[in-house]
């Protein structure tokens, strides 16, 4: 079905997002089942790209973490309404498995993680959301019950990121095809590596923002 | 001068024979722990251990100040959050509070708090402190902390939740930071009454990573104004993280000294702040003392004292897992760097 107003509310989505105007998007988004366009379309151009912006203007200390939260609210108002009617033939080849998430014993920090899994659902991946403060051997129990392909692990802080390493070794050591993607503010490309892990949410100090950063790593992971 | 009075006179600005070497944040090492025979678990639940880990890291480096306790539970677990120790952990992990209040309706607080002190482990840290206190009549400087309000609503209840309160339940959340405000004084007074040589205010939640400088004033400001007039001096503002763009509001807050970590541009807040304040920091503790290696501390240290401070502190509690030759390093480091007057503290 054509869709004449597809622009018009792609714009409304992504700036329903960006202002934190929970009912705006929420309109817009049945207006995008109403008017029949692509749902997909309209999560991955509407809401995801207004999340991209926010981290910009979290980059550039225009927003701050209160902002970015009351933005991931609203996105997932546009999501909660749009992600049923989602045409599989869309997600196709797109659709990237499953996902393992958590983060790590000792740190009972999630804002990040939070963010993540939402990324990974708005790109149309399983999530198994194992919460915070989660025990190293859960990873890999999780990741052999769920056959996941991706494990995603998150610290805010130094001292639990240390924790990282043992669920990488644990995690490889059953299965080396499993990619494990490291997050949060202490983790940086030299830990990853060090840990043996595949790849990491660029770090610039703070886990929301590498958080919200994740959805240009995610977007690219589909083409 | 004993340890003790080199610190008593710092926090008067009274000349010293030489920069005092303490922290206002955990400065226990796992060398200590490990000669006691005890594992980290252990030390948060006994006021002797916790004592005694303290100065035996101060005994073994040199420190002229211990600071009790280590994690930032206590006073969560003691309103009824519980206390997740991780006793069975391998290595080394701190408290986390394991049951937060969800939302700002399950929030449920006593009319005052004077009733905590004999609730969870109060009692062990106030035994802590009085150990500490007693030791060889007096000869290290204790030190005693509490959260900021913001920071202890942060372990009182979700993070998230608190967050976008600030914005979306505005009145409920100042209403709820008034009380937490309300918390950390009487903690505060409680610890000063005990008899610590100085009381440093964590508000490490609140830096410019998480907040605005805007909300900062209107909502983190007033509050820890509020905290600092109803203390006795000597008062530390701690803030973590970014700080650059509060760090002159911070200093209108009352305190007689400013902590901060390695984000911080020290230069640059020692013209903010003048002369007149002490200003502590701000080196990276777990990058310079556990990752880094031994040769590079000492040029970490000089490079805070030519940036203005009066005390080199770690930006953050020093991570236990210290690598030994790191930590002398960074003694040696203070103690021949700190011979000379600084902005705020002259010398003997």
């Amino acid at each position: 079905m054509a869709c004449d107003k597809r622009d018009e509310l792609i714009q409304a989505l992504h700036e329903g997002v960006v202002e934190m105007d929970e009912d705006l998007v929420l309109e817009t988004a049945n207006k995008v089942l109403e008017e029949g366009c692509n749902v997909y379309d309209a999560i991955m151009n509407g809401l995801a790209a207004g999340m991209e912006e926010v981290g910009d203007l979290y980059d550039q200390q225009e927003y701050f973490v209160p902002e970015l939260l009351m933005c991931a609210d609203a996105l997932y108002v546009g999501l909660n309404v749009l992600k049923p009617h989602i045409d599989p033939a869309d997600l196709g080849g797109r659709a990237k498995g499953q996902v393992v998430i958590g983060t790590v014993q000792g740190d009972v920090h999630d804002i990040g993680k939070n963010i993540i899994k939402m990324m990974f659902e708005v790109a149309g991946f399983t999530v198994h959301d194992l919460g915070r403060d989660v025990p190293l051997e859960k990873f890999a129990e999780e990741q052999l019950r769920t056959d996941s392909e991706i494990v995603a692990l998150s610290a805010m802080m130094t001292t639990t990121m240390m924790g990282m390493e043992k669920v990488v070794e644990m995690i490889k050591a059953k299965n080396p095809n499993v990619k494990i993607m490291l997050g949060g503010a202490p983790v940086t490309d030299d830990v990853t590596k060090l840990f043996g892990a595949d790849g990491y949410a660029e770090t610039a100090g703070n886990a929301v923002q590498e958080a919200v950063k994740m959805v240009s790593q995610l977007r690219k992971l589909q083409d | 001068m004993t340890p003790k009075e080199r610190v008593n006179k710092f926090f008067n600005r009274e000349a010293v024979d030489t920069m005092p070497l303490f922290s206002g944040m955990g400065m226990v090492t796992i060398q200590a722990i490990e000669e006691m025979g005890i594992n980290f678990a252990e030390v948060h639940t006994s006021g002797e251990l916790m004592a005694a880990s303290a100065i035996k890291t101060a005994e073994m480096f040199g420190l002229d100040g211990v600071v009790v306790p280590y994690d930032m539970c206590t006073v969560p677990e003691a309103l009824g959050r519980g206390v997740s120790l991780y006793a069975d952990a391998e290595g080394i992990l701190y408290p986390t509070v394991p049951s937060k209040w969800a939302t700002l309706d399950e929030v449920d607080l006593p009319e005052d708090f004077s009733g905590i002190f004999d609730q969870g482990r109060m009692p062990v840290v106030d035994d802590a402190i009085k150990r500490c206190l007693e030791y060889e009549g007096g000869k290290y400087a204790v030190g005693g902390w509490v959260l900021g309000p913001f920071t202890m609503g942060g372990q009182l209840m979700e993070l998230d939740v608190l967050l976008k309160g600030l914005r979306k339940d505005k009145e409920r959340v100042t209403a709820f930071l008034e009380k937490m405000t309300d918390l950390v004084i009487t903690v505060a007074q409680h610890y000063q009454e005990l008899g610590v040589d100085f009381i440093n205010i964590r508000e490490m939640g609140s830096g410019t990573d998480l907040l605005s400088p805007r909300m900062w004033k209107t909502l983190i400001m007033p509050n820890l104004t509020r905290v600092f007039d109803s203390l006795k001096a000597p008062r530390v503002n701690h803030i973590c993280g970014g700080t650059d763009l509060i760090v002159s509001m911070m200093n209108e807050c009352g305190a007689e000294a400013i902590s901060v970590d390695q984000k911080n541009t020290l230069t640059e807040t020692r013209e903010k702040i003048g002369d007149q304040v002490l200003l502590l920091g701000g080196f990276d503790p777990y990058g310079t003392l556990v990752q880094g290696e031994a040769a590079d501390v000492e040029a970490v240290i000089k490079g805070n004292v030519d940036d203005g401070v009066d005390a080199v502190w770690p930006g953050c509690d020093i991570w236990p897992d210290v690598k030994k030759e790191n930590m002398e390093a960074f003694v040696a480091a203070v103690r021949k760097y700190g011979k000379a007057p600084t902005a705020a503290v002259g010398r003997l």
